[in-house]
């Protein structure tokens, strides 16, 4: 037990105090840059605090630094606090790192912004950062699913951070309620849970179920439960279809939070709480055929969609459910691994994607086109990024996917791998169509001029392209000996499987170099080949109006029964109930004649029972 | 006598005086049935005192006559005031408060 | 059978006789004089009981006081209305109804238990006992009834006070 958790409760806290001043300071607030500069700052400060824990952490190194919190009857229910260790640090330092670069380059990205509406986006951010750690750093599942609760908030704050279009204030209505719809799950999951251990602390629950002592009985259902929170939030199957749609906010808050952090959460969930759901085997069976399923769903979504943010948005849903699997295959580190690359990659593609956005004022793929010659700098970092994100040797997101599939191997889920596999393929080929399509080609006739994004946008580019290509060098150099985490987990992948997985991308880059770049395949006739799919897949294979029928049929059904109750039944029996008081006070009205007299009888017979009463007391 | 028979008579005055109170249309007349019902209470009052050895009964007649002789003179000022008002002396024509 | 007891009879038939005259009388004035009796009856009474005080303070208060000031009031009454007021009443069987009930049940309640038929000895004096007791121990409801008596009296001449 080295170090202690004081650098991680710092990183924590920063974030908390920027809120809490942007949030009260209403004049700071309004002033716009000044309040993003704040922020900005303490997010570096919280960069730097996460890096020296995460420094302090490395290892087996543990620290908890906790307080009570809801004492009952002389125990304490739950306590709030950090739980410091090799995966909360590295987490918190890849939250604090991707937090600190997007609030940078929203600077640049949200340059038009007003100022009050500027001062509220930092505001919210930093509410979003501290919300996170708070999740990372969770030493038990109260504050976990606060924090939960809480990021969740922010996703719906963030994503109608455009209140004022329509679409944007519905996005952000449909990510809440479909993540809820989960949350419930992870709730009932962690009373239950609760019920079955008598705590909610990770670690006392951690060395319970090491010593065996946690009875097995139910435990899939509560496992069950937890999983159905961490589908919710990183938008598996069937539950994804929040993702897409969550692209109408600002382009920034897409990289933080749908793609480098929010969404991994459920990732990290699982990862947490994988010694727990080790004891249930057919849970992780059904995570990772979901998990299978879902990318390759997401991935043939990808490949049919026009709007950049959407094709990175199903490749993220894609990427989540490669996570997801290798955590069902039982080998939660590799997972865990891919989770840090691709919230390196994925942020710079979407960051990368914003200064396109930004430079063409569109989303539109058929809009952009030769915009390498424009935007070089934009070019090479997005093609860093997507290289990563096809599993390219030498680049970021190529070890970590090597890693999955391995682990699905190993783990014997030879279905997951073989769709693992094809959405290798998929990735590439769709990513590439991206690249080709927006910065090669030939332009549109366009009355813009598009240019390379200014410093402060530029910036956190180049650092996220030099991280991510700098990771995949580091690990080619080094052996993919994972820097954290239980090494219990050893594998060693078949030797054909390299070769396999990066000709599966090489291949998806060739048919997309084919299809958009030489013209070699015609892209419609490419399209007409796979009629029924593409068509299926522009339908986005009827999720969307799945659930708009259960809710229209399901929900609005349900509530018109129970309008129909409310008016017919509750309100009719109190109207009978009103009309009879009407009626009565009607009848009793007659008793007032308003004559003194009259009433003077009422005075003798109060007299009479008093004096029966009297002869009756003492008799 | 005993204390009894001095209660019955003041019972048997108090609901005379009631039967005054609850049949007479006039206001006046009510009042007449008020004064006999608080004479009677008088009469209680007395009679306890006396059967008890206790002067306080007999001090607390004189406050009563007092308060009767208040009650009178308010009462039939508001008489009056009613005659100048509704122009009637019966108390069945009174029912403003008529539900 | 002693004198007390004759004259209790004698004071109780003419008590209740002017009592239910004044109840059951038409004519308004008759019944302020039958009234008048039956407040001397009470007196009589009183006297019985040994307080000769309150006897006197009844018939010249209520006797003298009240009646004038009810003979006044029907006299400006009828000034005002301009006719005589006649005095009916209505609902005489209900009314006795519930008064001989009322009455019965009082009674009853009352010989329900035997009471005291001695009378025990006091202070030769009993004015003088009153006189006594009403300025120092009963001198808070004393001085609270001086209250009552201005407001009756600012009240009566409130409303008597001639229409604007």
């Amino acid at each position: 037990m080295t170090g202690d958790g004081t650098f991680a409760l710092a990183a924590l806290l920063l974030h908390a105090l920027a809120f809490l001043v942007l949030a009260v300071v209403a004049p700071l607030r309004r002033l716009g840059r000044p309040a993003a500069w704040f922020s900005i700052l303490c997010a570096a400060g919280s960069l730097v605090s996460a890096l020296l824990a995460w420094q302090r952490h490395a290892g087996d190194a543990m620290s908890r630094l906790v307080w009570e919190w809801l004492p009952a009857q002389g125990q304490t229910l739950a306590t709030v606090g950090v739980l410091a260790d090799a995966e909360s640090t590295i987490m918190l330092t890849l939250v604090a790192l991707v937090a600190c670069l997007v609030q940078v380059y929203s600077l640049g990205y949200l340059s038009d912004e007003p100022a009050p509406s500027l001062g509220r986006y930092y505001a919210y951010q930093s509410l979003f950062a501290f919300s996170m750690m708070g999740l990372v750093l969770a030493p038990n599942f109260v504050q976990l699913f606060i924090c939960w609760e809480l990021v969740g908030l922010c996703s719906y704050l963030l994503i109608g951070f455009w209140y004022y279009k329509p679409e944007a204030a519905r996005a952000a209505v449909k990510a809440f309620w479909i993540t809820k719809a989960g949350d419930v799950g992870l709730l009932i999951g962690i009373v239950l849970l609760w019920r079955q251990s008598g705590t909610f602390d990770l670690t006392e629950m951690r060395v319970l179920v090491d010593n065996g002592a946690l009875p097995l009985a139910g435990l899939s259902l509560i496992t069950f439960c937890i999983y159905l929170g961490a589908v919710g939030k990183s938008a598996q199957f069937p539950l994804h279809v929040w993702l897409p749609d969550a692209m109408e906010g600002p382009t920034p808050v897409s990289a933080l939070i749908h793609a480098a952090t929010m969404v991994t959460a459920g990732v990290y969930l699982l990862l947490r709480t994988e010694w727990l759901f080790a004891l249930t085997p057919d849970v992780l069976l059904i995570v990772a055929w979901v998990g299978a399923f879902t990318a390759l769903l997401a991935a043939s979504l990808a490949c049919a969609q026009d709007d950049i943010k959407r094709v990175l948005a199903y490749s993220t849903v894609s990427q989540l459910g490669y996570m997801m699997t290798a955590i069902g295959a039982g080998f939660a580190a590799a997972g865990f691994f891919h989770l840090l690359t691709h919230g390196l990659f994925k942020a710079l593609l979407f960051l990368g994607a914003g200064a396109v956005i930004h430079a063409v004022h569109g989303n539109d793929l058929p809009q952009m086109g030769g915009l390498a010659r424009r935007m070089p700098q934009t070019t090479v970092v997005f093609l860093v990024g997507t290289l990563s994100l096809a599993g390219i040797p030498l680049f970021g997101g190529f070890l970590s996917k090597e890693e999955i599939l391995g682990a699905v191997w190993a783990g014997g889920l030879t279905g997951p791998f073989v769709l693992l596999m094809m959405v290798a393929f998929l990735t590439a080929f769709y990513m590439f169509r991206v690249v080709f399509l927006a910065f090669f080609g030939t332009p549109p006739a366009r009355d813009t001029h598009p240019h390379d994004p200014p410093m402060t946008m530029a910036l956190p580019l180049w650092i996220l392209a030099a991280l991510s290509l700098g990771v995949g060098i580091y690990f080619a150099v080094a052996g993919p000996a994972l820097p954290f985490g239980p090494a219990e987990h050893e594998f060693t992948s078949p030797d054909w499987l390299m070769p396999a997985a990066v000709g599966a991308a090489v291949g998806g880059i060739l048919l997309a170099w084919l299809t958009y770049q030489r013209r070699a395949i015609d892209a419609a006739t490419l399209a007409s080949a796979l009629g029924p799919i593409r068509h299926a897949a522009l339908r986005r294979f009827w999720m969307d109006d799945l659930f708009e029928g259960v809710y229209g049929l399901g929900l609005l059904g349900f509530s018109r029964l129970i309008g129909w109750i409310d008016r017919y039944l509750v309100d009719g029996v109190l109207n009978v109930v009103s009309a009879w008081t009407v009626t009565s006070g009607d009848d009793l009205r007659t008793m007032q004649t308003g004559r003194a007299q009259d009433y003077v009888y009422g005075v003798a017979l109060g007299l009479m029972i008093l004096l029966l009463w009297v002869r009756w007391a003492l008799a | 006598m005993g204390l009894q028979a001095y209660l019955t008579l003041a019972a048997v005055v108090f609901c005379i005086g009631f039967f005054g109170v609850i049949t007479r249309r006039n206001t006046i007349g009510i009042l007449l049935g008020i004064e006999l019902m608080l004479n009677s209470v008088n009469i209680n009052l007395v009679a306890f005192a006396r059967f008890s050895g206790d002067v306080t009964g007999m001090v607390f007649t004189v406050f009563t006559i007092c308060i009767t002789v208040a009650e009178a003179a308010l009462g039939l000022a508001i008489v009056i005031l009613l005659f100048r008002v509704r122009r009637t002396v019966t108390a069945d024509h009174l029912d403003l408060l008529k539900g | 059978m002693s004198g007390e007891v004759v004259a209790f009879w004698c004071l109780s038939a003419v008590l209740v006789g002017s009592a239910l005259a004044v109840v059951l009388t038409k004519n308004l004035f008759h019944a302020v004089l039958w009234l008048a009796l039956a407040l001397t009856g009470t007196a009589g009474v009183f006297l019985l009981l040994d307080a000769e005080f309150l006897a006197a303070v009844q018939i010249l208060l209520y006797a003298g006081g009240i009646v004038t000031i009810v003979v006044f009031a029907i006299v400006v009454t009828e000034r005002l209305v301009g006719e005589r007021i006649s005095q009916t009443s209505r609902r005489i069987a209900g009314g006795a109804v519930v008064s001989i009930v009322l009455v019965s049940l009082i009674a009853s309640a009352v010989m329900q238990r035997p009471l005291a038929d001695v009378r025990p000895p006091m202070a030769e004096d009993l004015t003088r006992e009153i006189g006594d007791t009403v300025p120092t121990r009963f001198v808070l409801p004393f001085e609270l009834l001086a209250l009552l008596m201005l407001a009756a009296l600012m009240g009566a001449i409130y409303f008597a006070r001639p229409e604007d």
